[in-house]
């Protein structure tokens, strides 16, 4: 029975995006920054590929940011037309599907089991990545190749693993944050320890050679991007966004009205606060929950899709639907209501508050940036529920008897 | 021995002529072109130039040198000395106002008639100074010589198309030279821009034809532009040609049944005399092929079906008039008419968003042979073009070999502008429309005009025709206006107490939530009563 509710869900779920892709939606989603931003709209993509195909330089301009590993991609290997692009948007999805039911079947130790057609629809059916991908965001892509980088450490497959995480960096650099949890998970294991809290049994020297095998392959890829443009220009267009935000076009993250409103003098400073801010958590997380570093990637993942400097609906939504892989912490949630109900307020006013805004003309900016704070607190209020429970985990339910309560000191 | 003082005394006088570019010898002409157009409209074209015989631009590879000493008669000696400080080759300046109906009125006499300001220049390359600081000088000096707001024509705004804006004159051929070109539509003409330009000609507005520029009347024509011209001709000299351009309605009044017009009427002024260093001082009036009209005074010749005057033979004060026995016939004027040039044009940005745009140019050919033309938008990074949406139709149909030979210079956002250049071939008596989506940009809030909500003018688009002869003019497209999203000007503090307050709270909770153990304590219920 689960295992045709599988068989028969995840097609339909695909077939139905697929259709979805041919109508009148994808045009209206087309521009919408919401779903891509500039780094992963697909219309820039076709624009970079137009001018590459065109032997125009892309990255001479400003406003093409995407990987030159995609050009190369899409101008050989995948499809760029309309048409046919959304074939490779569903085949994505669908990588990033099985590998989120392969991780929840690495965590589980076994080999299939009842709840893998929930967690398959979990990824698929989950608005916040469904619309990106009708949109044709490349973020579906980057979140594929992240997923796909923690199923293959689950499984052991390091050579693999790091090769996805390493092209992932390049589309997207701030997911090599994600590699010290996954070297820590390189080492340990994928199961649940969150009842059993225990400090790191295995040296983390073992990591160096893994460390040093991802920036091997990091080093061969931006080799091979740099062999695409012919020159270095593109490092500065593409991951240099990253630390300048240039573009200041409206999506749900924080940083975009922050530096749109910033005095000039202070924008380097501010840069540099926020993109530390991002680093700070990557090393406590890991020490924290060293006994089980996929709980720490996981967190890691919410906190980067609250706090990055250009979001679009798909990076929370890779740790919404994650969080499906992690059901022993569900009843520790202390506030998954007020949680539920903050997403439900910032996903009907975010696309309200942007139309008023910019089509309507009625609204202005100071709505929208509002419906993005609720966001921000929506999301950071996931990843605290998250980080409370699966550290509340360890205590045991029983414990809250006889007077007795369990406290933080 | 008494041969001796006079040696030294010719060598003294040789000495000292030598700086003194005494040789030069300078010649100032004038001349005003009326055409009645058949809209009831009369177009006047003012021209003075003057030519300095012999001159030549200031070589770049010595501009870190003392220049040599100058001295002028007639020519200008402010724009001289802003020629000779960034060895200018040859340089175009135009201030103009209002949209240019090439239908009814025909080409220009002078090309330059694009909405705003526009400034190209050729500037030689090598020596200490670069090209774009000199551009940069260059902007800066006469902006302060005009008035003008010209040094916005900043980076943001500078762009290079060579092919469309080629040297009217002769280039030296010492150096290798570059063209710098911006454009400001949003920039406008006014009296105090004709000021400083009245004192640049050599009987200022006192004497001559240039008694007829009253502020007054120039700003409240239909259309009226300012243009100043520095050209080197390569067995003349330097040539300053300062032109103005208008479009006079003797036809806006409602009480007016006549077209008829006067320089009493056009411009409020007579010629009470005529200015006296002038090698030559025309006017033309172009005469209308049919219909009864008559002329006052009687002209000097009939040239090409053109009356000429000459300012200093004719009896002053000179107050030529033109009028017609019967009332104009607005119903003929209005109706369905052949358009005077072999091109129309018509650019539009439709926009349903702030977010993106629909750039749609029409152009129509209204020849009987297919016709090429270069086709150039410089159009600032607020606009950002989808190349790959670019879609050429024909009376509807996609026509994928119109467009050919496209070369693209993208945008670098904050900074520089796009270029963009290309061939379109239009079939004869058809019309090629030509559309692209555009996204537009967000800006920092430092970067919004002080009217933000007005929106942005673009500066106009350029057609070439490449068919005709050697020096085809230039089309300008009217300017349009895109609406860009504005932030909230009144709360960057706001902002910015808002966004780390939720940062360090979510920052704040994280860590207060790791560094903290959990243990289990037990609260006695009686004690806690």
């Amino acid at each position: 029975m689960t295992l045709t509710a599988f068989n028969v869900v995840v097609p339909a779920i695909l077939a139905t995006k697929l259709a979805f892709s041919f109508s009148k939606l994808s045009d209206v989603v087309k521009y919408d920054h919401q779903l891509s931003s500039p780094l992963t709209s697909f219309s820039q993509l076709q624009e970079g590929l137009y001018l590459f195909d065109h032997s125009i330089d892309p990255y001479a301009g400003g406003t093409f940011r995407h990987s030159p590993l995609l050009l190369a991609l899409f101008s050989t290997v995948l499809p760029s037309s309309r048409t046919f692009a959304p074939f490779v948007w569903v085949l994505f999805d669908a990588i990033g599907a099985w590998a989120l039911v392969n991780i929840w079947r690495a965590r589980q130790n076994v080999a299939s089991s009842a709840r893998d057609g929930v967690i398959a629809t979990l990824y698929l059916a989950n608005p916040y990545l469904l619309l990106p991908s009708l949109a044709l965001s490349t973020s579906t892509i980057e979140n594929a190749l992240i997923l796909l980088s923690i199923m293959f450490s689950c499984q052991r497959k390091s050579s693999a693993a790091l090769l996805a995480l390493a092209f992932g960096s390049q589309l997207s650099p701030l997911a090599a944050f994600t590699l010290p949890p996954l070297l820590l998970l390189l080492i340990t294991d994928p199961h649940s320890h969150l009842a059993s809290p225990k400090p790191l049994s295995v040296s983390i020297r073992k990591t160096l050679p893994y460390l040093a095998e991802f920036f091997a392959y990091f080093a061969v890829l931006t080799f091979c991007a740099t062999l695409v443009t012919g020159d270095w220009k593109w490092v500065s267009q593409t991951w240099g966004t990253w630390l300048t935000l240039l573009d200041t076009t409206p999506n749900p993250g924080l940083w975009w009205y922050f530096f749109t409103e910033m005095f000039d003098h202070f924008r380097p400073f501010f840069l540099m606060a926020f993109t530390v801010h991002l680093a700070t958590y990557v090393v406590p997380l890991c020490i924290k929950f060293q006994y089980d570093p996929l709980f720490a990637l996981f967190l890691l993942l919410g906190l980067l899709g609250t706090f990055k400097a250009y979001p679009t609906l798909s990076d929370p939504g890779l740790f919404l639907s994650m969080l499906s892989v992690f059901p022993e912490i569900f009843p520790y949630l202390r506030h998954h209501t007020v949680t539920a109900i903050l997403h439900l307020h910032a996903a009907l006013l975010l696309p309200l508050f942007n139309h008023l805004w910019l089509v309507q003309g009625t609204g202005n900016a100071n709505f929208f940036y509002a419906s993005t704070l609720v966001f921000a607190c929506a999301n950071g209020a996931a990843v605290m529920d998250c980080l409370y429970a699966g550290m509340r985990i360890a205590i045991g339910a029983n414990s809250e008897a006889d007077g007795h309560f369990v406290v933080q000191e | 021995m008494v041969l001796l003082p006079r040696l030294y005394l010719a060598l003294i006088v040789l000495g000292a002529s030598i700086p003194c570019r005494a040789g030069l010898s300078e010649y100032f002409n004038e001349k005003l072109t009326l055409t009645p157009l058949r809209d009831g409209k009369v177009a006047s074209t003012f021209s003075f130039s003057t030519l300095l015989k012999g001159g030549s631009p200031r070589d770049p590879s010595q501009l870190g040198e003392d220049d040599e000493s100058q001295h002028y008669t007639l020519f200008p000696l402010g724009l001289g000395q802003i020629l000779r400080e960034y060895g200018v080759a040859e340089l175009h300046l135009s201030l103009n106002a209002g949209k240019w109906n090439y239908d009814r009125w025909g080409y220009p006499l002078e090309p330059g008639v694009g909405t705003g300001a526009e400034l190209w220049a050729w500037l030689g390359d090598g020596g200490v100074r670069s090209v774009d600081d000199r551009w940069k000088g260059l902007r800066s000096a006469l902006a302060g010589l005009f008035c003008s707001s010209l040094s916005r024509l900043d980076e943001h705004r500078t762009t290079s198309p060579a092919e469309t804006f080629k040297p009217e004159g002769s280039l030296p051929e010492t150096s290798h030279h570059q063209l710098r070109h911006a454009s400001l539509p949003s920039e406008n003409v006014c009296t105090e821009n004709l000021t400083p330009f009245l004192k640049l000609l050599p009987c200022k507005g006192l004497s001559g034809i240039a008694t007829l520029l009253n502020p007054h009347k120039l700003f409240d024509a239909n259309w009226h532009g300012l243009g100043v011209h520095v050209l080197w001709h390569k067995d003349e000299g330097v040539e300053v040609r300062l032109t103005f351009q208008g479009i006079f309605d003797p036809l806006r009044s409602a009480y007016v049944r006549k077209q008829d017009w006067s320089f009493e009427s056009l411009f409020a002024r007579k010629i009470e005399k005529a200015c006296p260093v002038a090698n030559s001082s025309e006017i033309l009036v172009t005469l209308p092929q049919t219909g009864e009209y008559s002329i006052s005074p009687e002209p000097t010749s009939i040239r090409n079906s053109m009356a000429v005057y000459d300012t200093k033979l004719v009896q002053k004060p000179l107050n030529l008039a033109m009028s017609w026995p019967h009332d104009f016939d607005h119903l003929a004027a209005s109706s369905t008419r052949e358009p005077l040039t072999s091109l129309s044009l018509q650019r539009t940005l439709r926009e349903s968003s702030q977010l993106d745009g629909h750039l749609t140019v029409s152009l129509t050919n209204h020849k009987d042979t297919s016709t090429d033309v270069l086709y150039l938008e410089t159009m600032p990074w607020i606009v950002q073009f989808y190349l790959h949406t670019l879609v050429a139709t024909v009376e509807g149909r996609v026509k994928v070999d119109a467009v050919s030979n496209i070369s693209y210079i993208p945008a670098i956002p904050h900074s520089r502008p796009t270029t963009f250049q290309a061939v379109l071939s239009i079939p004869p008596n058809s019309t090629l429309q030509l559309t692209m989506d555009v996204s537009k940009a967000f800006l920092r809030y430092t970067e919004h005009p002080p009217d933000a909500q007005r929106g942005w003018d673009l500066p106009p688009a350029i057609i070439m025709p490449l068919d005709d002869k050697l020096n085809s003019p230039r089309l300008y497209t009217p300017n349009i206006l895109v609406d860009l999203a504005t932030p909230d000007f009144s709360m960057p503090y706001n902002v910015i107490i808002f966004t780390c307050t939720v940062i360090s709270f979510i920052f704040g909770s994280i860590f207060n939530l790791m560094t903290r153990k959990f243990v289990i304590v037990q609260m006695d219920p009686k004690e806690s009563k």
